[in-house]
């Protein structure tokens, strides 16, 4: 049944979130002529005043993409679990952890996607023509290697990916968990949702200083220069992603599962 | 031959306020029963527990002798008083998400109903009426092979020419050995296909009786008792 509940998750989003993902492509192409076509050098004001524009539209299309993926697909995990649609959700034959972990895939990967493209936008809009591929993978080897450490290794390179699914994992887990909070309010579902969303980005602002002056506060003790327990970032991101993935997981499963409470 | 449906001592409570007060109910195997009662009453409240769309405060509710979960699901079709399919969709989409999810679904069965109620298969079900739309969720949903089918208002929505068909077509679909629970206002309308009424007030069953039980020994139509019972 996993299956095909991811099956229809995706034809429910692929509508919308493709041909948004489609816009940064089509921007790229655009704001890559204005660069390379030395428009800003022109005498013609109103060829600078376009060209001006079109960057600007495509850093605005950015914006709107970001912006736009996360409220569609809060959007919809709120209608089709906890709104009307959630009537045919929850009566179906399947398992409650099937619907979570369907919904979180599916929104994860097109997160993941957004990412991956805007990333994919920016270095072809600043390469050299012909030199995509060389400084797409030098300027990906290089945030590897910063967030990975040094002595890079395909070890460290595969779990510095892992790491970031998790934490994209961790943030769409935080949100699932919100809303499903939020259902408990008999009139005030969203506003409740945002509110333990913000609260429990506070608590974890406040769990982060906490484990930062531990940190500290040993590397005094032991006299020791070594900012954190562990050797490379990657480690504390992954912990921090399954560590928090679990519980928002959780959160969002028992709520599912026990304190379902459609109007 | 054990009840499809048996709540025991079936409670459930909105803050301070009790939506249904220790029902004991057993609902019996191919019979059409009608869930009567006034706004507020707690139809709906039970309805949605058989569903496990709620969860009781106190006591339990068993379909086929089990309580609501993954297994009660495949046996119980079920028509909510709102829209739950998603405007976006065909109705031919809805009809494989159907076929995809309930093993008993049976293709034949809603296509032939699609085609005798003039339902345009490629139409998406934003496009449209409100009355249309209740009509292909009600086509969905009986065209499962259940063991029980539980429809809230199933024709509030829908205009009254249109009534004696969609009555018909619950009549006329459902497997013999199955139970329909229907909850509705509109009795004068579902009368004549009932073969059990069961009126509840305040979150209490106060009468579980045959219909034609009522019209013999109160010498009155269902829906004249009923409105005499409920008088304001």
């Amino acid at each position: 049944m996993l299956g095909r509940l991811m099956k229809y998750e995706w034809k429910a989003t692929w509508k919308l979130l493709l041909p948004m993902n489609m816009l940064i492509i089509v921007m790229t192409f655009l704001a890559c002529i204005t660069v390379r076509a030395d428009i800003f050098d022109s005498d013609n004001d109103m060829m600078v005043f376009g060209a001006m524009m079109i960057l600007l539209t495509y850093i605005g299309s950015m914006f709107v993409v970001c912006i736009g993926t996360a409220i569609f697909l809060i959007y919809r995990f709120y209608t089709s679990v906890y709104g009307d649609q959630g009537y045919l959700l929850h009566t179906l034959p399947v398992d409650k952890h099937h619907i979570i972990v369907a919904k979180v895939l599916v929104s994860t990967g097109w997160i993941l996607a957004g990412m991956a493209l805007m990333y994919a936008s920016v270095i072809f809009l600043f390469t050299e023509r012909g030199e995509f591929l060389a400084d797409f993978i030098d300027t990906f080897g290089g945030m590897i290697e910063y967030w990975g450490g040094a002595g890079m290794s395909g070890f460290v390179f595969l779990m510095t990916l892992v790491s970031v699914v998790f934490s994209v994992f961790a943030r769409v887990l935080k949100v699932t968990a919100c809303i499903s909070i939020g259902q408990l309010s008999p009139n005030h579902k969203l506003l409740t949702a945002f509110a333990f969303y913000y609260g429990i980005y506070f608590a974890q602002k406040i769990l982060s200083v906490f484990y930062f002056a531990l940190i500290e506060m040993v590397n005094n003790l032991m006299d020791i220069d070594r900012f954190s327990y562990f050797d490379n970032s990657w480690e504390e991101t992954l912990i921090s992603g399954i560590l928090y993935s679990v519980v928002f997981y959780l959160i969002t499963w028992y709520m599912m599962e026990k304190k379902l409470n459609l109007d | 031959m054990a009840p499809i449906v048996q709540c025991m001592g079936l409670t459930k409570t909105y803050g301070g306020k009790v939506a249904l007060n220790q029902i004991n109910l057993s609902l019996e195997r191919g019979r059409i029963i009608g869930l009567l009662g006034p706004n507020g009453s707690g139809k709906t409240t039970l309805i949605k527990i058989m569903n496990g769309l709620l969860g009781p405060t106190a006591g339990a509710v068993y379909i086929n002798g089990q309580k609501p979960g993954i297994e009660t699901k495949y046996r119980v079709s079920y028509l909510p008083e709102r829209t739950y399919l998603h405007p976006g969709m065909k109705v031919i989409e809805m009809v494989q998400y159907f076929q995809d999810f309930y093993p008993d679904f049976r293709l034949d069965r809603a296509y032939d109903m699609l085609n005798r109620l003039q339902i345009p298969p490629a139409e998406r079900l934003k496009n449209l009426s409100k009355g249309t739309r209740e009509k292909v969720q009600l086509i969905l949903v009986m065209s499962r092979d259940a063991d029980l089918y539980i429809l809230d208002e199933p024709i509030a929505g829908v205009d009254p020419a249109s009534r004696d068909y969609i009555l018909h077509t619950i009549v006329s679909n459902y497997n013999r050995n199955a139970t329909i629970l229907l909850s509705t206002h509109l009795i004068s309308d579902v009368e004549n296909i009932l073969d059990e009424v069961v009126f509840i007030r305040y979150g209490n069953i106060i009468l579980q009786a045959g219909a034609e039980q009522i019209r013999r020994n109160e010498h009155k139509s269902v829906d004249r008792f009923f409105r005499e019972v409920f008088a304001c």
